[in-house]
């Protein structure tokens, strides 16, 4: 009995010494043999536990079955040990300098990127998005708009006409102001995106088509004022271009907006310094806006005397061009993959 | 505009800002400068005058009074002469011109001095200077004088000579027919019928409000001059201007409206400077043609309103102090009310509202002392806007699919109509009234056109392409005119695309979540007869798709074959949805058995989808298509389709045997055609 037990212990020791020292797969798998084979040794040792009175039998057995498990434990180790090992060696050609395989993913247009942005961050504010047509009435482009037949301030907006009735490309997304106005009751908060077209020769900073997003706050008299636009339009920089950008107010003028100004922004390129950006000036005009002209109201059947709001328009090719730093507007409609892949 | 630096600065006792400061200031109060430049001992300003500042800041005594508004220096207007005062009078100045104005609405004011024994010769230095640095052309002093108080004033004006007038008679009326004029520059111009004139009793004398003429031009032997400060109507000025193609500093004035009461201010000012630089003698009174006698106006100014509208608290002793500033005056007898009767002098005729008094105060007051706040609003959530939705989902899904989205122009030229248009629909194509060039003559009527150029620019650089773009395309329409709407095109280049285009329409259709999907044969001009296929969804056309027929690749120089799908947006977005309903997973395994039918070659793969799905009833969960084969080894007329059928029960394991049994009998169905042919 005693002879069992000290058998099993010397054969335990031995067994493992020799599992850690196995060089390789098939070392280990002659020692699996060896041991826990048909014919191995401990397997032996377990078959003539058979022999013995019932007692001993199951005190031996379960130390022998405890060291069968213990065994096959170790083996198992030792193999991952000596599989892990084996890989490192196979490897060493491995280049990790080897470019990696070229997915073909697609690309969004940077003018729908900054679209998306812009539309994320008015939402967030409370401002629902609206689009309009892109052909236009002259009601809606201008008149509506207190921008009057014959009258110069027309000539500001270069407009394209169709043979067609009295029918023009919208210069500007303004008109859908007077469309939502007529159909909505205020308080309102809309921004309308959408594509503008200009009569005019183009360069690098003008196009024939472009992007307007138009913005229009109107609420009760008193409650919305240039101070609450100088706001929603500061916080609207500051997330457009992830940074603390300093805007100023100029005095200018547009027929439907009473006070009107321009909004120049610290440019983003020298942040203020001065730079061929900027023409030196350290900022650059990105947005028209004002005060809600009495007679806009008056077009949709408001009574200024008791609504108010501000409006505001900004070319959406211009925060683009600032944002990614892009040389010249052209390439937004010029169709180079080997632009638009870069977005 | 240009001003003059060292000019403004002759209206003000106390030293201006320095030029660059000026600008600055200028800027943030009044108007952009868009340029400050250093010319000899001056430096030359250009001014963006804003459009409705026009009819008093053309002009520097107009910049002068905003300057003293902004920075509270005193001003001297030097222009504010009474012309009687200096005059030496020598006869009636009605003895020596009559007018007759036979146009009163295009001309409500003609105003006319005579000035005898003048000296024509060279201007004195200074206005010499002055007029060149804001870029005028020096003539002789009488002229020069004209136009030195036009710049000053802004009152544009015009010397004849006086013995070159017939009949010593002035004339304002519009052309007769046929009527000439040869201008100062020389230049002809023949007049229509709609153009106002000044002439004498035989010809035309000059355009009126736009340029002089040569017949009663001044030389160098004038003696007695007729000078003319008038009021013309923006509108006639304007018109004539577009007709003749020709704008002057006079015709900027006159379509941007002017003080109908500058007039006699300029005339007096102009005759004694002619008088001091050029001698002569000015006679007594004016000739002057003035109807309608225009007095200042009043605008109620509700005080409270100005902090309404500004969200700044303005005490109301500083509104009266910003208004005073730019001449605008409250009635005294109001002035402890809430409401000011403010007087509006008739320079400003931008001013006819209160929110126009308002723009004044913030203006002047400064916009950067306004403080942001937040506004206190209802909290209203913004709207949804589902077809913004739809775009933006549709747009993300072929990006997912490796599509590369582009933007194009919205016009197209002759060629692309004819190219894809066939005669019927030419008609409705629309055509610009004033396109810039031939190239953008016409609104696009598809977007295939420009993708195509796309495709064309960039073939040589990429080896695949995928393409697509989201945008308007208009046709006439029969109630509006103009009928606009979304179209979602794309284009992919590479040999038999049909197939792989045909597959990203079903994954963006089933990502939009729309099943239902049919495709029907179609034949439109552009494609391929045969590879081309309508997309119904629910029994209703969606769109297209298709192969570009190998002439318009080859008029177009696009050496790749091409695959095209054009899908209406607004019909697509009908049919969209949000919802997804889950499929529950089977708890039982699937088994999946191959099947390779011979069937002749004009049998379509629906064929026998239909007979296998009919066969294998519910226990068949998925039938996919994993070869297409014909040619050698195969019988002529035959082609092989193999697939992989995948048997799968809700509620059980299916056994081998079982499985066994249905494929039999989806090949017994199969071959039940004799031309059909099940290969073991
Ligand atoms: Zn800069």
């Amino acid at each position: 009995m005693i002879k069992i037990h000290m058998e099993l212990k010397k054969l335990e020791i031995t067994a493992r010494k020799d599992i850690k020292s196995a060089k390789n797969l098939k070392d280990l798998d002659d020692i699996f043999k060896k041991y826990l084979g048909k014919k191995g040794e401990l397997t032996l040792i377990l078959r003539s536990l058979k022999n013995l009175p019932i007692k001993e039998r199951k005190t031996q057995g379960k130390i022998a079955n405890q060291i069968k498990k213990d065994l096959e434990l170790i083996i198992q180790e030792q193999k991952h040990k000596l599989q892990a090992s084996s890989f490192k060696i196979q490897d060493t050609g491995f280049d990790i300098t080897v470019p990696g395989k070229k997915q073909d993913l697609g690309h969004l247009h940077p003018l729908t990127l900054v679209r998306r942005k812009v539309e994320e961050i008015f939402q967030s504010m409370g401002f629902s998005v609206v689009e309009g047509p892109e052909v236009e009435s002259e009601w809606y482009n201008f008149d509506a708009l207190n921008i009057p037949k014959e009258h110069p301030a027309r000539d500001l907006w270069d407009t394209f006409y169709l043979k067609q009735k009295k029918l023009l490309l919208r210069t500007h997304t303004s008109p859908v102001q007077i469309r939502y106005m007529e159909k909505n009751q205020p308080p309102l908060r809309i921004i309308v995106p959408g594509r503008v077209f200009r009569h005019e020769a183009t360069d690098a900073g003008h196009e024939v088509n472009f992007y307007h997003i138009e913005g229009l706050m109107i609420d009760k008299k008193g409650k919305v004022s240039v101070a609450n636009f100088k706001a929603i339009i500061g916080e609207f920089f500051k997330r457009f271009f992830e940074k603390e950008i300093k805007i100023r107010l100029r005095p200018s003028y547009f027929p439907f907006t009473e006070p009107s100004f321009e909004i120049d922004i610290n440019c983003v390129n020298c942040l203020g310094k001065g730079c061929s950006v900027c023409a030196q000036t350290g900022w650059v005009e990105t947005l028209g806006a004002g005060m809600v002209h009495p007679n806009v109201l008056k077009a949709v059947g408001l009574n200024p005397k008791f609504w108010q709001g501000f409006a505001f328009g900004v070319g959406m090719d211009r925060l683009a061009i600032m944002k990614y730093k892009i040389q010249d507007i052209r390439l937004f409609y010029g169709g180079d993959l080997r632009f638009l892949q870069q977005f | 505009m240009i001003f003059s630096y060292n000019w403004l600065q002759s209206y003000f006792k106390k030293k201006l800002p320095k030029p660059e400061k000026l600008a600055e200031i200028l800027t943030m109060r009044s108007f952009e400068i868009e340029e400050v430049k250093k010319t000899g001992k001056d430096w030359r300003l250009d001014i963006d005058i804003l459009p409705n500042r026009a009819p008093d800041c053309f002009s520097h005594i107009g910049i002068a009074r905003e300057i003293s508004a902004i920075t509270g220096l005193n001003y001297q207007d030097s222009s504010l002469i009474l012309g009687e005062n200096i005059s030496r009078p020598n006869g009636k100045t009605k003895d020596f011109v009559s007018i007759e104005i036979k146009d009163k609405i295009a001309c409500s004011r003609y105003t006319a001095r005579v000035i005898t024994d003048v000296k024509v010769g060279e201007s004195p230095k200074y206005i010499k200077e002055r007029l060149k640095v804001c870029g005028l052309q020096l003539i002789n002093n009488v002229v020069d004088a004209a136009n030195y108080v036009m710049l000053e004033t802004g009152q544009p004006m015009h010397a004849f000579d006086l013995d070159k007038i017939s009949g010593k008679k002035i004339i304002v009326r519009k052309a007769k027919k046929g009527e000439k004029i040869i201008t100062l520059d020389n230049n002809k111009y023949d007049l229509a019928q709609d153009i106002l004139i000044i002439a004498d009793e035989k010809s035309p004398l000059a355009i009126a409000g736009i340029k002089g003429g040569k017949n009663a031009e001044i030389d160098n032997k004038t003696k007695t001059i007729v000078l003319e400060a008038a009021n013309f109507e923006a509108k006639t000025i304007r018109k004539a201007r577009q007709k003749l193609k020709l704008q002057t500093d006079a015709s900027l004035r006159f379509e941007h409206c002017l003080d109908i009461n500058l007039t006699e201010q300029a005339i007096n000012r102009a005759a004694c400077l002619i008088q001091e630089i050029a001698g002569g003698k000015i006679t007594q009174g004016l000739v002057d043609f003035y109807v309608k006698k225009v007095l200042p106006k009043t605008i109620k100014l509700d005080v409270a309103y100005v902090e309404q509208l500004l969200g700044v608290k303005i005490s109301k002793k500083e509104v009266i102090k910003i208004l005073k500033s730019l001449g605008l005056n409250p009635a005294k007898s109001g002035i402890k009310l809430k409401i000011l009767n403010i007087e509006i002098p008739t320079f400003r005729l931008d001013l006819s509202i209160q929110e126009d008094l308002i723009e004044e105060i913030g203006r002047i007051y400064g916009y950067e002392r306004i403080k942001p706040v937040f506004p206190l609003a209802v909290l209203i959530p913004p709207k949804r806007n589902i077809d913004c939705f739809w775009q933006k989902k549709v747009k993300n899904i072929l990006k997912e699919t490796g599509f590369t989205e582009v933007y194009n122009y919205s016009f197209v030229n002759e060629k692309d109509i004819s190219v894809y248009q066939s005669n019927k629909h030419k008609t409705a194509v629309i055509e610009l009234e004033n396109p810039l060039s031939a190239e953008q003559r016409y609104l696009r009527p598809c977007l295939i056109s420009n993708l195509l150029k796309n495709i064309q620019k960039n073939q040589k650089l990429f080896n695949e392409i995928k393409i697509f773009e989201l945008g308007k395309v208009f046709r006439s329409g029969i109630k509006t005119g103009v009928e606009e709407k979304r179209m979602l095109t794309g284009i992919l280049t590479g040999d038999d695309m049909f197939y792989q285009t045909k597959g990203i329409i079903d994954s963006l259709l089933n990502k939009l979540g729309i099943s239902n999907v049919l495709y029907n044969n179609c034949k439109e001009l552009i494609h391929c007869s045969q590879k081309c296929a309508e997309i119904k969804i629910n029994g209703k056309g969606i769109g297209i798709l298709g192969e570009i027929s190998a002439e318009i690749l080859a008029q177009l120089d696009i050496e790749k074959k091409v695959c095209v799908f054009a899908i209406d947006f607004e019909k697509l977005q009908k049919h969209c949805s949000e919802e997804i309903m889950y499929q529950p997973i089977s708890l039982y395994p699937s088994a999946v058995r191959d099947l390779a039918v011979l069937v002749p070659r004009e049998i379509k793969v629906v064929d026998v989808l239909n007979k296998i799905n009919i066969a294998g009833k519910k226990l068949v969960r998925d039938v996919a298509l994993f070869d297409i084969y014909e040619g050698e080894e195969i019988q002529e007329g035959k082609k092989n389709f193999a697939f992989h059928i995948i048997y799968q029960a809700e509620n059980r394991t299916l056994t081998s045997k079982e499985i066994d049994i249905i494929q039999d009998k989806i090949i017994k169905t199969l071959e039940k055609d004799p031309e059909w042919e099940v290969r073991k």
